[in-house]
């Protein structure tokens, strides 16, 4: 333990340090990389610290060709640190670093701002290069569509799809819904009397995902009475109380809540059966008849034009990155399902998820 | 286990010394963070996420609470000497605390707000402790209806924070109210205001017209006034009279226990909290009328206030899992990454957390105070650099304190043409203090206004049938009008 103090010393020293040289020149990736550089240090000596060192010695890492990388590359979450696609760039980033995946470091940066739009605005600049990377979600393609921005996921490269979530429904526990069937029945009669609460705004995935799933029950997605919240707790939260009838968010989000039986699921949007969510007395919307699915996808995209030999080589890694054990660890910590697809599959995906998205939204009547 | 066994075991648990230490650790950066104009407590939990991997999540959570309660603790440090609100919680603390160092008494005003944010702090986790379980139920009770009744009474604040003209006071609300809707509407995803820019899709962060209104604006006015040598603001003495003990021990008792309560309600939290605490306690004084000009119960008020809603602020985030703020938002995060999914269950699966993190608020709140107050004469040095520099300075950490919040240049604009506003504002005699609260309070006014006439289909009836929000508008519509009623009554008395 008191190896463990020391180090942890060091690292709240140096973060501190940092931070404050940090805001003094205000340039967010040196922290994280300072602290992964910090963690090897501890055994080799401080020589090999930030940049590109060449160690050949990893050979499998780069089975699939020539190309490697030769400087840090660039990871950035278009959002806020502590979301989504900050965990999955920063988790990554850390295994790739722990596994030695990658000759160079892999540099977690915050570009927040518009939900995504300011971060993509700023990877596009980099038309043809082989970074930076940066992780993508059903945003991607549901921001540009609300045309809140001026590119859309045709203006990057798919890198690989690595992890999925899926969506909820949940219910209070004495609700008198038992299935997703008894929910759309009522709302047949008299659809506006339903509040349904979800954790992001009209027109993003929790809205998309319980428009999607009433239309395909022949219901009109435009009469779901949705309730934005500014997050699933917040929205789960209402839903306690009572404010809210039902409530659409993540199925990673609710986990807390479901196993303590707080609040009782009674679909989600999965293909495939979910043992503590069948336990909990919930079942996919396929298996309650309705043909539905609906999956919150987290992958990595790279700038426009991506000289092909570095999406091979990053396809490899990740698929690489996957089947290591630290990731193993991580991403059941953290309740992500393995999906990867790589970068071809990715890209038809996205062009299928695109032509969904823009029929619910039309339905819903905010696309044209 | 009743409380008093389960607050030993987290005792067990916090005096550890790897645990001991990271308190220490843990509240010196946040102070140090917190006084750092812009930085605030969410920058600085995101930075520490990576320094706890691997940790045990007990001690994890240990380490960032004690930042998270440190910026509060510290942030009130820049509001006092230079106007620059280290974090948002402490704005209102800047309505007094900076007349009071003007008029040379800055180390009076530094340790009112050093003993008013220990107690603060210390009666939120006598409240966490005792209260918490219970309290996440009846935190789930307010709904949008009743957050729209509570935004609309905490707006009729803007009556007393006026001071001079209602008119003057009023202009400014409504312009915090505006500001606050720039960006994208949640319930509809349409861009409001935002001129076709994608940089205002977010809108306008708060500390950004903060620090522009505030610290640029006093810079701009003190240029103006070119006085060439430096003033001098001798930094006072540290004591307080017992007069003055009597004076703001009931302000800190009240504003502690309401800003606990603020800060339980999910979406609240210290800001609010301590605008809450400064308006309650300038409408209860008998000198509310010299509250802005250097009352130091309008220091003491909103730091106890800010301090113990940070503690309150744990309560739904550990005993329901659902982050009630931007920063619970960020702990959340760091809790699950250590593997440990806060929620009703947390209680009894992984008590060293809950327990261990309360002991150890405790514990910090004691090494705060012993920090701050020693440090006030050396940090109040401040005062006496040349004037030049000290403008010079206050501009770089406002701009440094803006970036920092989104890496985003537009922000920098932003903050200089709110500066010139708060400029005009101070030059013709427009009090800056209801913008402030219009704009936090406004936002979310409107926000639960709009989810409550969803739910209810437009039918405004919803704020009426709900006992507390009608209590709560009731309460709003007496605080207006009875004054009127008072001077009415007098009216007829004397004819």
């Amino acid at each position: 333990m008191n190896q463990k103090c020391k180090r942890f010393t060091k690292a709240v020293g140096i973060s501190v340090l940092t931070l404050s040289i940090l805001s003094a020149c205000g340039d967010p990736p040196e922290e994280p990389n300072d602290n992964d550089g910090m963690e090897t240090n501890e055994n080799t000596g401080d020589a090999e610290n930030n940049t590109v060192s060449e160690n050949n010695d990893n050979n499998e890492a780069e089975v699939s060709g020539d190309w490697e990388p030769e400087n840090d590359v660039e990871y950035i979450a278009p959002a806020d640190a502590g979301g989504g696609w900050d965990t999955l760039i920063r988790t990554t980033a850390q295994v790739i670093d722990q596994e030695d995946l990658a000759p160079v470091n892999f540099a977690p940066q915050n570009i927040p701002g518009s939900g995504g739009a300011v971060g993509w605005a700023e990877v596009a600049n980099y038309d043809g290069e082989p970074q930076p990377l940066f992780a993508a979600s059903p945003p991607i393609i549901l921001v540009p569509l609300t045309e809140t921005s001026e590119y859309d996921h045709t203006d990057f490269t798919p890198v690989a799809n690595l992890i999925t979530d899926y969506s909820i429904v949940l219910v209070e526990p004495d609700s008198e819904y038992e299935t997703i069937n008894d929910l759309f029945e009522d709302m047949e009669e008299d659809p506006g009397s339903i509040s349904i609460g979800g954790g992001s705004a009209a027109g993003s995935m929790d809205h998309i995902s319980i428009a999607g799933a009433a239309a395909e029950y022949g219901l009109n997605a435009g009469d779901v009475n949705y309730v934005a919240f500014a997050g699933g707790g917040e929205a789960m939260t209402n839903l306690l109380g009572g404010h809210v009838d039902v409530v659409v968010t993540g199925v990673g989000e609710s986990t807390g809540q479901v196993e303590s039986g707080e609040l009782r699921p009674i679909a989600y949007s999965s293909e495939e059966p979910i043992d503590s969510l069948e336990e909990a007395g919930a079942q996919t919307f396929i298996d309650q008849d309705i043909d539905y699915t609906f999956d919150i996808w987290r992958g990595i995209m790279g700038p426009p034009n991506m000289p092909e030999e570095a999406v091979a080589y990053y396809e490899d890694m990740y698929a690489e990155m996957m089947e290591t054990e630290t990731w193993r660890e991580q991403a059941d910590d953290l309740g992500w399902v393995d999906n990867y697809q790589d970068s071809e599959e990715f890209g038809e995906f996205l062009d299928e998820q695109f032509d969904l998205f823009e029929d619910v939204l039309s339905d819903v009547g905010l696309v044209e | 286990m009743n409380a008093w066994e389960n607050l030993m075991y987290g005792f067990e648990v916090a005096l550890q010394p790897e645990a001991l230490m990271f308190v220490f650790i843990g509240v010196l950066a946040g102070t140090v963070i917190g006084m750092l104009p812009g930085l605030g407590p969410i920058s600085a939990l995101a930075l520490m996420i990576p320094v706890t991997y691997g940790m045990d999540p007990a001690i994890g959570i240990i380490l960032m609470a004690g930042v998270y309660y440190g910026a509060i603790f510290g942030g009130s440090t820049s509001s006092i000497l230079l106007n620059a609100p280290g974090v948002a919680g402490t704005v209102a603390t800047s309505f007094d605390g900076y007349p009071l160092s003007k008029q040379g008494k800055a180390g009076k005003a530094l340790a009112i707000a050093a003993y008013a944010s220990f107690i603060g702090g210390t009666i939120s986790v006598i409240g966490l402790m005792l209260i918490a379980p219970l309290l996440g139920r009846v935190a789930v009770t307010f709904g949008p209806a009743e957050y729209f009744a509570l935004m609309v009474f905490g707006l009729t604040a803007v009556v007393s924070l006026s001071d001079k003209s209602l008119i003057k006071g009023l202009i400014a609300a409504v312009f915090g109210v505006m500001v606050s809707l720039v960006g994208m509407d949640l319930q509809t995803g349409t861009a409001r205001y935002t001129f076709g820019s994608v940089n205002l899709l977010d809108g306008i962060d708060f500390l950004v017209v903060a620090l522009g209104i505030f610290a640029l604006g006093e810079v701009f006015v003190l240029l103006k006034k070119r006085t060439g040598a430096s003033e001098q603001n001798p930094l006072g003495s540290l004591k307080l009279t017992r007069k003055e003990m009597r004076d703001i021990a009931p302000p800190i008792g009240r504003s502690s226990i309401l800003g606990f309560f603020t800060g339980v309600l999910p979406g609240a939290g210290a800001t609010i909290g301590s605008f809450l605490g400064y308006s309650m306690e300038k409408r209860i004084a008998k000198d509310g009328d010299t509250f802005g000009k250097g009352n130091i119960k309008g220091v003491a008020a909103p730091e106890a206030a800010n301090n113990a809603a940070s503690g309150g602020s744990f309560v739904p985030l550990l005993t329901l899992g659902v982050p009630g703020s931007g920063t619970t938002a960020i702990l959340l995060g760091a809790l699950l990454v250590m593997g440990v999914t806060p929620g009703p269950l947390m209680l009894e699966d992984r008590p060293d957390v809950f327990w261990g993190v309360v002991a150890s608020m405790y514990i910090g709140n004691v090494f705060l105070l012993m920090l701050n107050l020693p440090l006030i004469p050396l940090i109040s040095k401040i005062l006496n650099t040349p004037r030049a520099m000290l403008l010079s300075l206050i501009i770089i950490f406002c701009m440094i304190g803006v970036y920092g919040l989104s890496f985003n240049p537009f922000d920098l604009m932003l903050v200089l043409i709110f500066g010139l506003i708060g400029f005009a504002m101070r030059m013709y005699g427009f009090p800056a203090a209801p913008l402030i609260l219009a704009m936090i309070l406004g936002a979310i006014m409107e926000e639960n206004m709009r989810r409550s006439l969803q739910i209810s289909q437009g039918d405004w009836m919803i704020f009426i049938d709900k006992p507390v929000s009608f209590s709560l508008l009731i309460l709003a519509a007496v605080s207006l009008l009875l004054p009127l009623i008072l001077r009415f009554i007098k009216w007829v008395k004397n004819r």
